[in-house]
């Protein structure tokens, strides 16, 4: 009985001790790994002859407002508006000003003229009838294909891979891949950069093109062209692969980068649209070609792209026959 | 024969015991502890002692088990009171951080013209969470790492956020791409630590309102053990001493009965109390915890669907879950529609002006409407009201589950101070009892 008692205390006491508030530590969540950026190898470009062959516009444009009955462009000028998917983060070509919260650049001023050869010109201070999609360079090819967009204008190369996929219009600007680092970077070309970070946006062409350069270089990828910059200024990246235009638009956000003069790819860009809808495209062919015949493509280049890029003698000339 | 007549007139021990006596030398084993015992505990007299023993110890027993069951109940109550303001806490550095990100996002639709107030409302809920971080880790030790890792993941949010603001200011592009990181970083590391740290206090509060109940067990155990010995013991010294009721045992077991019923009764009408804060005020300050979070995270979707631009369906998706939340948590808040609802019906009802206008193109119009810049259909001045409105409610309730909780406690009789000192008394009627028969053997 004696030897109970102490027995029964110390139950007592290991009882209390259980409930005496000590709980265990709080579980940090585990981090979710992050994804490793594995690159697929760059595929085999298909033969379809000369990618940057497009359709040949019938005639002359119909004047605006004045769609032909059953056509893509009567189809947009019934909706009211023109649906066009663009990037919002790429300086000078595509982006948002933040002091306007307008989304403004070269390849917007494309979308205009093509919404103003379908409703006309805008009354001064009216916005062009145009909704701007913002998506991301991967999603390019997909919203295409689902249909949700009628054009997209997004520093978007012509290939012969995507001509499968989509329909291009006639080349409307020639860019090429050039590499940014830092301003102290002792590298002239892509061949001193082995074992460095570089960044090139997810589902581009640069990415194939700067594997194909160097494949001694550690590629990194970013959703869009701003992401590899956000990278290279938290030090994540050494470097950014891409069009000389969107590193155009690079450097002049970020005084501490500069761009190496080799550029060693051509980057013809077209519109995109619709696979199935030849009719629009002819039609963007038709804006194009009187884009670069009035004189209104070059004001553009000059507004946009000229300070970082400089002089130009002539838009790139159109091929078609597809 | 005459040693045997001597004993005292035990009228009823049994004359096998005298025989037994008889033929065992008492001096064979007379060194040795073992001979002692087992002589204490020897005949009629011994069985008095061994009831004595038992019975004494299983009142001191009692008065433990009776403290301990007060202490728990008590310290239950108090642990609880304290997880639950605890969860509250970490529950306002959730909403804190949810209406920070709001007002980011929201700004950033009006571009690097910040409205001065939403700036002020962001930098008051940052300079909120971090006090509530610090307040939250001193509270609970258990919650100190993870609020540590917590508080890194918000300066990297701060930083990216304040990258953001510069860049947008200077009207560079890169600007936006900051706020997306700085909203990834709130997502997937700052937030996943929140959820840890409420379910972790969540189960200790549920751990504390299980163990208040547990006190009614340990006091209602003891007493029914301690009262069956003591009724044992009265019968068999009834029997052996012919007297029907030996008076300080029986005043003992009345003690130990009084207490056990006073007990009894304190702690499970306190646990009833208990349940019931936790099925009402402390479910209630749940749900509109919950709620809130929820708006706030529905707020922020609705801006990045709009800043998205046409490629927003997964933040859409995103609105319409948090808000079915939002609806869901309102019910469980209340039972019946009540002011709060309306309010958060109204907030619903610009965002699908909102949502028309940005699917029919007419994305300025929803960005304006979104940002507050419309006299009709203001969406940041109706949330401003369920903000409002939900935040007074949330306070109410929790301020009763606190309130009704100590009220409990206070209402507990001291048995878990007294307890120890009652299992004594009762040990020394006992005593006192059993020695009145012992004296007759001398």
């Amino acid at each position: 009985m004696k030897k109970l008692i102490p027995l029964a205390a110390a139950a007592a006491l290991l009882l209390t001790a259980c409930s005496s508030g000590n709980y265990a530590a709080t579980e940090i969540p585990a981090k979710p790994a992050p994804s490793v950026a594995s690159v697929a190898p760059p595929a085999a470009q298909p033969n379809c002859g000369n990618p940057l062959a497009s359709y040949q516009p019938d005639g002359a444009l119909p004047a605006p407002g004045t769609m032909p009955a059953g056509t893509t462009m009567a189809k947009i000028k019934q909706r009211g508006r023109l649906i066009a998917g663009v990037s919002a983060d790429s300086f000078n070509l595509g982006y948002r000003n933040p002091v306007t919260g307008q989304i403004v650049g070269f390849d917007i001023d494309m979308i205009n003229a093509v919404a103003d050869a379908i409703f006309g010109a805008p009354a001064t201070g009216q916005p062009h009838k145009v909704e701007l999609r913002v998506i991301s360079s991967p999603q390019r090819i997909p919203t295409l294909q689902a249909g949700s967009v009628d054009i997209v204008a997004r520093n978007m190369t012509i290939n012969c891979a995507r001509w499968q996929q989509i329909a291009f219009s006639a080349e409307y600007y020639r860019s090429g891949q050039k590499t940014l680092v830092q301003l102290d970077s002792p590298a002239k070309t892509v061949a001193d950069l082995s074992g460095k970070t570089i960044c090139a946006p997810a589902g581009s062409t640069s990415l194939d093109n700067l594997k194909k350069r160097n494949p001694a270089v550690k590629p990194i990828t970013a959703n869009t062209d701003t992401g590899c910059l956000v990278l290279f200024q938290q030090g994540k990246a050494d470097g950014i692969s891409g069009d000389d235009t969107v590193l155009a638009g690079d450097v002049a956000q970020d005084p501490y980068a500069k761009v190496l003069d080799e550029r060693f790819s051509e980057e013809p860009y077209g519109l995109g649209i619709p696979k199935q809808n030849v009719d629009f495209v002819k039609f963007v062919n038709g804006v194009l070609a009187q884009m670069k015949a009035d004189g209104s493509w070059m004001t553009s280049y000059n507004k946009w792209l000229k300070p970082a890029l400089g002089e130009l003698k002539a838009p790139p000339t159109p091929v078609y026959g597809r | 024969m005459t040693q045997t007549q001597s004993a005292p007139p035990a009228t009823s021990s049994p004359p096998a015991q005298q025989s037994s006596n008889t033929p065992q030398p008492p001096d064979v084993r007379k060194p040795g502890a073992r001979g002692i015992v087992a002589r204490w505990f020897e005949g009629t007299p011994g069985r008095m002692r061994a009831f004595l023993v038992l019975a004494a110890a299983v009142s001191v027993v009692f008065g433990l088990a009776a403290a301990q069951g007060f202490r728990q109940s008590d310290g239950a109550l108090e642990r609880a009171e304290a997880n639950a303001a605890q969860l509250v806490r970490i529950q306002a550095i959730h909403t804190n951080l949810v209406s920070a990100n709001a007002d980011a996002t929201n700004a950033f639709l009006v571009g690097g013209l910040e409205p001065p107030d939403q700036r002020q409302h962001f930098v008051d809920s940052m300079a909120s969470a971090a006090r509530l971080i610090t307040e939250a880790s001193t509270a609970q030790p258990a919650d100190q790492k993870a609020l540590a890792e917590l508080n890194t993941t918000l300066i990297a949010y701060g930083g990216l956020i304040e990258q953001a603001r510069a860049n947008n200011r200077q009207g560079l592009p890169i600007g936006s791409q900051y706020l997306r990181d700085a909203n990834a970083v709130l997502q997937n590391d700052s937030l996943p630590l929140v959820n840890a740290l409420v379910e972790a206090n969540e189960q200790r509060v549920d751990t504390e309102f299980d163990n208040v109940n547990y006190g009614t067990i340990w006091v209602v155990v003891g007493g029914v053990v301690a009262l069956v010995i003591f009724a044992i013991t009265l019968r068999w010294l009834a029997r052996r001493s012919h007297r029907y009721v030996n008076v300080p045992i029986a005043a003992g077991a009345l003690l130990i009965l009084l207490t056990t019923i006073v007990g009894g009764v304190a702690l499970s009408s306190a646990s009833g109390g208990a349940s019931s804060t936790r099925d009402d005020a402390y479910a209630k300050t749940l749900a509109l915890s919950r709620a809130r979070i929820a708006a706030y995270d529905a707020r922020s979707n609705e801006s990045l669907t709009l800043i998205a631009r046409g490629s927003g369906d997964a933040f859409d998706k995103a609105y319409n879950s948090a808000s079915a939340t939002v609806d869901d948590e309102l019910k469980k808040s209340s039972s019946t529609p009540d002011d709060l609802t309306t309010r958060w019906n109204e907030y619903k009802r610009i965002h699908g002006k909102v949502r028309e206008a940005d699917t029919n193109g007419n994305w300025d119009n929803a960005v304006a409407m979104a940002v507050g810049t419309t006299k009709e259909n203001n969406s940041v001045d109706a949330f401003q009201a369920f903000d409002d409105s939900s935040a007074e409610q949330l306070q109410s309730t929790s301020d009763t589950v606190s309130s009704e909780l100590s009220d409990t406690r206070g209402g507990l009789p001291p048995i878990g101070w007294l307890g120890l000192p009652i299992g004594i008394i009762a040990a020394l009627l006992v005593a006192w009892g059993m020695s009145q028969r012992l004296e007759e053997y001398r």
